[in-house]
């Protein structure tokens, strides 16, 4: 739930990278960290609770300061989850007080699978939280089109977006940055327009 | 899921207040009051020291993992944290459902002193919490000079 602190006219923001594992959800936050363009001091560290073999074991987490909306400082705070069917109560625990999510998908075929269990799973952990998918800013990210397994867009929306609204859909070679900052931009986008819409947010 | 109240400039005061006090009688360094997301709502004592954005974050994923695994013990009564350091130590205390108040002290101070002023500060916190809940005022965000068709000016990929 995002906080509007109208004393110190700060709001702060989750957004939550969310995926099947190895779909690139901590590529994406290493490079928005690496090439996000902020005033000196507007971003903070990147942090990892990651495995020793650099899986995501709880969570990455990296702040952000987005441009001053009328006066407001716009606290962004990116998470990801671990992918790992396993971690499921690790999700529910980075999904707590979600504001948007950013689904990160995996475009080789062989992966399509995955990515529809871990779509059904967000909704499933949403429910848990007594919240819905379809009432949550979300964005989808098709992600490894370097790749040359990857099956096309159409067929991805088709198994991924084929619902009463569709969402916002990126593709993307997430270690190239290419698709980063546009499924950033559009996450944040669709929130202020929630925000906007809704008159009297719940906040603190 | 219950939401938190918005804060007004009163609410504020008193929250401050309430951190003030306690550091003042626990000697501890650094209070932090934290929303079981992960937001930093707000802090007293050596700011500069600590990453308290990062802290806050990590703290409550800490006290929500550790509540967790108390919940699968059969244990319902989960509602303090106690990091014990060489230097520093960490106390993280539920102040409601939505809110925890995480408290640093130096590790010589010991946590006895900390859980004893920590328990009514959280408790006033929490009251205060719940008198921005009744006051319930109206308020929105003015993003009116925001030009939403266009989002690319929140975050640009830095050249090269």
């Amino acid at each position: 739930m995002a906080i509007i602190n109208q004393a110190t006219k700060e709001l702060q923001v989750k957004i939550v990278y969310y995926g099947p594992a190895m779909g690139g959800k901590t590529t994406n936050l290493v490079q928005v960290h690496d090439h996000v363009q902020t005033a000196a001091g507007h971003k903070g560290k990147l942090v990892s609770l990651a495995t020793s073999s650099d899986r995501t074991l709880f969570f990455d987490f990296l702040p952000i300061e987005a441009m001053s909306i009328k006066g407001f400082k716009t606290k962004f705070q990116l998470y990801t989850v671990p992918g790992q069917v396993i971690y499921n109560t690790t999700r529910q625990l980075v999904l707590r007080g979600v504001d948007g999510i950013v689904f990160v998908a995996d475009s080789q075929y062989e992966k399509m699978a995955e990515n529809v269990e871990s779509l059904a799973n967000l909704e499933e952990n949403l429910k848990t939280l007594k919240l819905a998918l379809a009432s949550i800013p979300c964005v989808l990210q098709y992600n490894k089109r370097d790749l040359p397994n990857a099956a096309p867009v159409e067929y991805m929306d088709f198994l991924l977006n084929n619902r009463d609204l569709q969402v916002p859909a990126f593709t993307s070679t997430a270690h190239l940055c290419e698709g980063v900052f546009e499924s950033l931009n559009m996450i944040t986008r669709l929130l202020l327009h929630k925000f906007i819409s809704q008159p009297a947010p719940q906040y603190a | 899921m219950a939401s938190l109240p918005q804060l007004v400039e009163e609410d504020v005061l008193k929250l401050e207040e309430e951190l003030r006090g306690l550091l003042a009688q626990s000697e501890a360094t650094t209070a932090l009051l934290i929303d079981t997301g992960g937001f930093l709502i707000g802090s007293s004592g050596d700011a500069g020291q600590f990453d308290l954005t990062t802290i806050a974050a990590l703290a409550a994923g800490a006290f929500m993992a550790n509540q967790t695994i108390a919940g699968l013990v059969s244990e319902p009564h989960f509602n303090s944290l106690y990091q014990q350091g060489e230097q520093f130590s960490l106390f993280v205390l539920a102040v409601d459902e939505q809110a925890l108040l995480v408290v640093i002290f130096q590790a010589h101070l010991g946590v006895g002193l900390v859980k004893y002023y920590a328990q009514p500060a959280a408790m006033r916190i929490s009251r205060q919490l719940q008198i921005a809940h009744a006051r319930n005022p109206d308020a929105s965000l003015d993003l009116s000079e925001l030009n939403l068709a266009d989002p690319r000016g929140l975050f640009r990929k830095k050249a090269g």
